[in-house]
C-alpha cells in the first residue's frame, strides 16, 4: 500500500471533517426518488408479459419428435446407413450363405427342444 | 416480506423484491443508498443542486435495471458509485465545454458553536481543493479516504486496477496536501485535529 499510516496522514483531519459533514438527503429528494420507483414498477406491472413467439416446426422436425426426437433420429440414420452399406458391398461369403438359407439344402436338421420329444416322435406326434 | 426484515436484507435481494413488486423494498434501498450516492455526487460536483440531481437519476437507472439486474456480478453500491462518477464526469465536462467552471458554494444549513466552524471550515477547504483536481484523482481519493472503500472495490468502480488506484491517490493526496497547505497558511488556522 502506497497510503500513509492514518496517524502521520496530514490530511487526517480534513477528510475527518469531510466525513463529519456527509451531505443528507432531504425529504423532498426521497420523496421525488420514492415517486420514482413507484412509477417504474407501476409501468412494469401494467406492461403486459412478454409473450414468445413459438417457432414453426419444420416437418423434418415434427418427425424427429415423432420418432423419439434426435437421439433415436440419429440411431435410425446409422441403421439405415449401414443396412445400404451391406447391401451395396455385400461380401462373397454372405451372399453364398443367404442363398443357402433360401434354397435351403439337403439335409434336415432336428433340434431337440424337449427331452420327451423323442416319445413324441416315435408315436408320429410330430 | 415484512419491513423489519428488509431493513437486513442485502441490496441485491431487496432489488429483486423490488423487480417482483414489493412496495417496501424500494423505501429501504432509498434511505439506504441515497445518502452515499448524493454524498459521493455533491463531493464531485460540489454543488448541492447538480448533486441532486444526479442522485436521482442514478436511482431512476437503477429502479429501471432491476429486473434485468444478475445476482452475484457486482454489488449494487460498486455499480451505483460508477453510475454516479460517470455522470459527474460528464456533467463536468460539459460545464467546462461551455465555461461554466464557476459552480455554486454549496450551502452552509448548519451553523454550530466554534469548533464546529473550524470543522466546516476544513471541510469546506477540503471541498475546495477536492475540485481543484484532475477528475479521476479526485474520484479515487473521495471513494478511498471519505467512503473508505478498499482499493480493489474503488478498481471495479473506475474499472481500472488496483495499482492505478494507488498511483491515483497517491498523486491525488499529494495535490491536496499542497492546495491545503497554501489555504491553511492563508486562514492561519492550526492543523492540530
Amino acid at each position: 500500500m502506497m497510503d500513509e499510516p492514518e496517524n502521520t496522514d496530514p490530511l487526517k483531519s480534513y477528510f475527518d471533517a469531510g466525513k463529519a459533514a456527509r451531505p443528507e438527503p432531504g425529504d423532498a429528494l426521497m420523496a421525488r426518488i420514492m415517486a420514482d420507483a413507484d412509477r417504474v414498477q407501476a409501468e412494469r406491472a401494467a406492461m403486459p408479459a412478454p409473450v414468445r413467439p413459438q417457432r414453426r416446426r419444420g416437418r423434418l422436425a415434427w418427425l424427429a419428435a415423432a420418432l423419439g426426437g434426435w437421439p433415436a433420429m440419429a440411431g435410425l440414420a446409422a441403421a439405415t446407413v449401414a443396412g445400404l452399406w451391406i447391401g451395396v458391398s455385400a461380401p462373397a461369403g454372405l451372399t453364398g450363405i443367404a442363398q443357402e438359407l433360401i434354397a435351403g439344402g439337403d439335409e434336415a436338421y432336428l433340434i431337440d427342444l424337449d427331452p420327451d420329444a423323442t416319445f413324441v416322435l416315435a408315436d408320429g406326434g410330430l | 416480506m415484512p419491513l423489519d426484515e428488509q431493513r437486513s436484507a442485502p441490496d441485491e435481494a431487496l432489488l429483486v423484491l423490488y423487480a417482483n413488486g414489493d412496495a417496501v423494498a424500494a423505501r429501504v434501498l432509498t434511505a439506504r443508498l441515497v445518502p452515499r450516492v448524493l454524498a459521493q455526487a455533491q463531493r464531485l460536483l460540489g454543488n448541492r443542486a447538480e448533486a441532486e440531481d444526479v442522485a436521482q437519476e442514478a436511482m431512476l437507472r437503477l429502479w429501471r435495471i432491476a429486473p434485468e439486474w444478475r445476482q452475484g456480478e457486482a454489488k449494487i453500491t460498486t455499480w451505483l458509485y460508477r453510475v454516479t462518477a460517470n455522470m459527474c464526469t460528464d456533467r463536468l465536462r460539459k460545464a467546462r465545454g461551455m465555461g461554466l467552471d464557476e459552480a455554486p458554494e454549496p450551502e452552509d444549513e448548519r451553523p454550530g458553536p466554534a469548533e464546529g466552524l473550524q470543522e466546516r471550515a476544513r471541510a469546506d477547504a477540503l471541498q475546495d481543493a477536492l475540485d481543484r483536481l484532475p477528475d479521476r484523482q479526485r474520484e479515487a481519493v473521495i471513494l478511498r479516504h471519505i467512503e473508505e472503500l478498499g482499493n480493489p472495490e474503488i478498481a471495479e468502480i473506475m474499472e481500472i486496477s488496483v495499482e492505478a488506484v494507488e498511483s491515483l491517490v497517491a498523486r491525488g493526496k499529494r495535490a491536496l496536501a499542497a492546495e491545503l497547505s497554501a489555504r491553511r497558511d492563508d486562514l492561519g488556522y492550526t492543523d492540530d485535529g
